[in-house]
């Protein structure tokens, strides 16, 4: 439980930040995901030292990970919680990782596509809701109307 | 012209529909091996509904078609085999290799910042890193990361404007590109 915590403040952090880089201090999707996983995975490579190896080994897989998701174009995303919920689902996505596709390149970066995809929605269903409550504001206009 | 738009749309919902068969493939290897534990089913359901409505109503692809150019994704094996090379013949692991390589690609469009062709490279290299994080049992040599990177060359090439500015877009291709190789390995393998 303590190490899936971990993992998964890892990948909120990493989504955002990777999104922070990459839009406010506009270097570009590549090189904000690929520098800051680089970082990571240096530092747990050489210095993890007296770490759990569990975590000294995934930390840096989740934080490339969720770096994929930290890509996105401000075009499509702007909300940095949205980021963050989708590196959530990112995580957990990746803690039941199928064993058939261990070690596929690239099933890192298709978690992350599903996690973003799936979080992409919210604001369409959301879009929705606004519109039932506007019919509902309308009803009761209406009502109102009617009852004078 | 009114035959090329056709095909560029069956082109547009081939691609898209490949897309989702492979994401909803990789939920349904998780959905089946946790079956015991409700709470995983609940949310594969969950999350492939949540991915049905992006894809249907969602604004994620451009409205015209174009194709990305040959010389750009010439670049992904060249991506792969640093990789690839990185990780298991260095033996620095897919996350430092595949970084690395694309840290290194990510300065490329420093070099002349008016081509328009340099900055096109690093999404293509990062995308070739991918196919380079395999381990040795799914891509047992040099010849299976090439391989791959041909795959995953053509879909980045039919897909220039769709899924644009998507994260994990890059990485998906690289996986189907692999998934497709080894299950070409398979049959080879079992009818050779």
């Amino acid at each position: 439980m303590y190490n899936t915590t971990i993992l998964i403040i890892v990948s909120f952090i990493s989504a955002m930040l990777t999104f922070y880089v990459n839009e406010e201090l506009k270097q570009g999707p590549v090189r904000s995901s690929a520098i800051l996983s680089l970082i990571v995975a240096v530092y747990f490579h050489y210095y993890a030292g007296a770490m759990d190896s569990y975590l000294a080994k995934n930390i840096p897989l989740v934080f490339i990970g969720a770096s994929f998701i930290g890509m996105v174009s401000a075009r499509l995303v702007s909300s940095y919680l949205l980021i963050g919920v989708a590196g959530i689902i990112f995580c957990l996505i990746f803690l039941h990782t199928s064993r058939f596709f261990n070690g596929y390149g690239g099933a890192l970066g298709t978690s992350a596509c599903i996690s973003l995809l799936a979080v992409l929605s919210i604001p369409i269903v959301g879009k929705k809701r606004k519109l039932t409550n506007g019919m509902i504001q309308l009803r009761r206009v209406l009502f109102k109307i009617n009852k004078k | 012209m009114e035959k090329r738009h056709d095909r560029n749309s069956t082109i547009r919902k081939f691609f898209i529909v490949f897309l989702l068969i492979i994401q909803v493939v990789f939920l349904f290897a998780i959905f089946r091996e946790n079956l015991q534990s409700w709470w995983t089913i609940a949310s594969m359901f969950i999350l492939c509904i949540l991915i049905l409505v992006t894809y249907l109503k969602g604004q994620l692809h451009h409205e015209d078609h174009e194709y990305e150019h040959i010389l750009v994704v010439l670049w992904i094996p060249i991506g792969a085999v640093a990789s690839f090379y990185l990780n298991h013949f260095l033996h620095f692991g897919p996350v430092i290799s595949a970084a690395a390589v694309g840290s290194t690609a990510s300065f490329i469009p420093g070099f002349n910042k008016r081509s328009h062709y340099l900055k096109q490279l690093p999404a293509a290299i990062y995308c070739g890193a991918f196919i380079g994080m395999s381990s040795t049992g799914v891509a047992p040599g040099i010849s299976f990361v090439l391989t791959a990177s041909f795959f995953t060359a053509i879909l980045l090439i039919l897909s220039k404007n769709l899924f644009a500015g998507v994260g994990g877009k890059l990485g998906t291709m690289a996986f189907a590109g692999v998934v497709i190789t080894s299950f070409v390995y398979f049959l080879i393998s079992s009818y050779v």
